[in-house]
């Protein structure tokens, strides 16, 4: 006898990255459930892009290394894929260039930012979504209840980025 | 005058080394009718210089081949790879699934299921963002070397978001400290949460096991401590993690067996006595595996040579946690035992002053209300000296002088024993006359309790005696009093507690040391007396720790007995004498419970004399008050 189908589980995906001086970039990827409880995580091995790079990739130089390159691989690394991923890091919305999944970033607070279109406000994070993708917005507002009202999804970026910093410390400076 | 072709042809024929890839000449054909305007427009006079013809004549035009496939090796090649890195990856423990809230809130056998969290309002208020948050984040402990252990620690939510209402029902709102004291445990292999009476160690204790439960880094867990506290335990668990089953062990020998040795049960609550008995009777093959170990009271092992203290060490497990409110309660050497208990310090190792303050800064968390409960109503202690009546003085006196004298005639035999039979007898005419019930101290309770009794007040009453206690009871009958010692059966202390709690009228418990001083939460209660002074400050310290503890909403107050003049007096000195001693190890400040004991020389002292040793003994005689306070 076959159970009732079952909602599947809401899992939240935050991705930080790092510089390391002389080294490049390092990046996390936390999935956590709904209540913020950590699940898995990933991060990568520090990438630094050549001269060659920096000058014909221009201004796209930092959504392709953080968005594409890192992001991507994450993501693809990552056994539990996350409904959502939430960043701080604006070029990190690149990802969603490459990914079904929806990618959020978050304004610091603090700076008060209007609710406009293309945003959402959870908890105390108005969520800024990628500008050609923003049906994001409507899509994640149907999930939003979820999500317990007092969320706070710039919490667990602190946790990505202390992590990174362990790992930098730990591994890298070796 | 110009001389212009009427037909100009160039001869585009590549030379080039290979003949094969010359390509075919090509004739260009210009219109006269063009070549004939141009002559008109471009006529010229020009003098008859004999340049003229030489401008006349054709240039010639010479031509150079390339190949058209070779390549143009100046252009860096380049193409947008991926750069190769690695993962580092980390997936955490699932942890302990627990069965999701019932909808329903009656169980299918009737009984109504209590609810401990108050409702949630319908929509909880958002974060502000200008509010600073609270975040008690969990530290990766000292001794996690590996990345994977430190990143489990650190991917941790903060404890206040973990606890609030989410996955973990919390009935009351931790304070910052408890908070701290949590995310610690949480962290540690090896602890001795060492929080002065009253300050919450039981809570921290059980959130922190349900969050080791909840995140799959623990499964099986131990709780051993005394056998009175047991209830109290039950009732603790019951209101800070009622999801949890706690099974205790209990029963005929079988069936304790199988309790300590059966798995899936993840919180099994045993007493001291019960561990030392059941746990040596286990073959080894069979010995229960644990992966917390908790010893509440840890004192209980301070003497490591003791078969509790051997069996406890005995116990396999992953992790080791000590309670108590007095590490110290005699010698520095206690804080060894129970350093050997969490397996940081090698077996039978003694450790020097230094090597222990080291070690206390590392696996000891200790926080005094002075520090952590600046917003507590205070304790305010007041030593009731009074005069003994004239029948027990004249008791005390004779006592005192034919005791001396018997002791002064065991000549080289005399022991300890002999003198603390001596000052028992002495304690116990303090509390009233035997021969004719007369009694400075209660005399005094009783004044303090009419006033008391009038304002609606509750008082607890400590006294060495059982036999005290049962003899004061008819004479506090006008306030109630409700009897809790060791006399009473187990099964009949709990409801005890309830009632003096429950019932106005109930004004003063009357409790033994032993029996009442600790574990029990009667921070109701607005006034202590301490009838007669227990050996060690320390225990004296839990007791009022019972009245003065979180909860408490009004000052505590606690009155001391001494009788002038009497062994009272001077036991109270001397012990005085020796609180300062031990701070060193547990730091700054902390003047309420490193004290000791009496030693048997002190004990001596107490009648001027001195431990006997080979070279014979000394005159005794009692010491008068003025020359222990000039010594003082």
């Amino acid at each position: 006898m076959s159970g009732a189908a079952k909602t599947d589980p809401l899992r939240l995906g935050f991705m930080e990255t790092m510089e390391v001086e002389g080294r490049g970039h390092i990046g996390g990827l936390l999935i956590t459930n709904q209540n913020g409880r950590p699940l898995e995580f990933q991060c990568t091995t520090p990438v630094k892009p050549n001269r060659t790079q920096e000058i014909l990739f221009g201004e796209t130089l930092r959504p392709w290394l953080l968005g594409e390159l890192i992001g991507c691989t994450l993501l693809d690394r990552v056994a539990i894929k996350p409904s959502l991923i939430v960043t701080s890091n604006l070029h990190l919305l690149e990802l969603r260039n490459h990914t079904h999944i929806p990618v959020a970033c978050t304004n610091d607070a603090r700076t008060k930012i209007a609710e406009q279109g293309g945003t959402l406000r959870i908890g105390g994070n108005i969520l800024r979504f990628h500008e050609a993708h923003g049906v994001d917005a409507e899509l994640l507002s149907k999930q939003k209840h979820l999500l317990p009202d007092s969320a706070d999804l710039a919490e667990p970026l602190e946790r990505v980025r202390e992590a990174l910093a362990e790992t930098i410390k730990t591994v890298f400076a070796r | 005058m110009s001389n212009w072709p009427n037909q100009a042809t160039v001869d585009a024929t590549v030379v080039s080394g290979n003949p094969e890839q010359s390509i075919t000449s090509e004739i260009l054909t210009i219109d006269p009718a063009l070549i004939a305007e141009a002559r008109r427009s471009t006529r010229v006079d020009v003098a008859q210089t004999g340049f003229n013809p030489a401008l006349g004549r054709l240039p010639t035009i010479e031509t150079q081949g390339y190949s058209l496939n070779t390549v143009l090796d100046f252009v860096p090649s380049w193409t947008a790879r991926r750069i190769p890195m690695k993962c580092i990856g980390l997936t955490l423990p699932d942890g302990m699934e627990f069965m999701p809230p019932k909808l329903d809130s009656t169980t299918s056998d009737g009984t109504q299921l209590r609810k401990i969290a108050p409702p949630k309002p319908e929509t909880s208020e958002p974060v502000d963002p200008d509010k600073p948050r609270k975040a008690t984040r969990i530290k990766p402990p000292a001794d996690a070397l590996s990345l994977q252990d430190r990143l489990f620690y650190l991917l941790q939510p903060p404890l206040e978001s973990w606890l609030a209402g989410q996955e973990l029902i919390m009935p009351f709102e931790p304070f910052a400290y408890q908070y701290e004291g949590i995310a610690w445990l949480f962290a540690s292999q090896a602890a001795l949460l060492a929080d002065e009476m009253g300050l919450g160690k039981t809570m921290q204790t059980i959130t922190a096991i349900r969050l080791l439960l909840r995140s799959g880094q623990a499964k099986r867990i131990v709780l051993i401590c005394p056998k009175p506290l047991i209830p109290n335990w039950q009732r603790e668990f019951k209101t800070w993690a009622e999801e949890l089953p706690v099974v205790t062990v209990e029963g005929n020998g079988p069936r304790r067996r199988m309790l300590w040795t059966m798995p899936g049960i993840p919180v099994l609550l045993a007493n001291y006595e019960l561990m030392a008995r059941d746990i040596a009777e286990i073959p080894d093959d069979e010995q229960p595996k644990f992966d917390l170990l908790v010893l509440d009271e840890a004192q209980r092992i301070k003497n490591r040579d003791s078969r509790t203290a051997e069996v406890a060490r005995s116990i396999r497990r992953r992790r080791s946690w000590a309670l108590t409110g007095t590490p110290i309660e005699n010698r520095p050497e206690e804080l060894g035992a129970l350093f050997e208990f969490m397996e940081v310090i090698p077996k039978a190792a003694s450790p020097d002053l230094r090597q222990l303050s080291k070690l206390a800064r590392k696996y000891i968390l200790r926080r005094t209300k002075d520090l952590v409960m600046k917003d507590m109503p205070p304790r305010i202690d007041r030593d009731a000296e009074l005069e003994l009546t004239d029948a027990q003085e004249l008791a005390y006196r004779t006592a005192e002088k034919e005791g001396v004298v018997q002791l002064n005639d065991l000549g080289d035999s005399i022991t300890v024993q002999h003198v603390f039979e001596l000052v028992l007898r002495l304690k116990q005419i303090t509390n009233y006359d035997p021969l004719t019930g007369e009694s400075a101290k209660l005399e005094r309770l009783m004044a303090d309790m009419e006033e008391i009794a009038a304002s609606g007040g509750k008082a607890i009453l400590f006294s060495q005696w059982t036999k005290t206690i049962d003899w004061l009871e008819p004479h506090l009958k006008e306030f109630n009093p409700l009897i809790y010692h060791g006399g009473v059966p187990t099964k009949q202390r709990e409801p005890i507690l309830a009632r003096f709690k429950a019932e106005p009228d109930k004004h003063i418990l009357l409790m033994s040391y032993g029996t009442g001083a600790v574990g029990l939460n009667l921070q109701f209660a607005g006034y202590v007396f301490l009838y007669d002074r227990w050996w060690n400050p320390a225990i004296e310290d839990q007791a009022i720790n019972r009245a003065h503890r979180i909860g408490v909403k009004n000052p505590v107050i606690v009155t001391r007995f001494i009788c002038k003049n009497t062994i009272e007096e001077r036991i109270d000195r001397v012990l005085r004498e020796k609180r300062e001693l031990f701070q060193a190890i547990l730091g700054d400040g902390d003047n309420e419970n490193v004290t000791l004991s009496m030693n048997a020389s002190e004990i001596f002292g107490l009648f001027d004399l001195k431990a006997r040793h080979k070279d014979g003994s000394k005159s005794i005689g009692p010491k008068s008050v003025k020359a222990v306070s000039d010594a003082a």
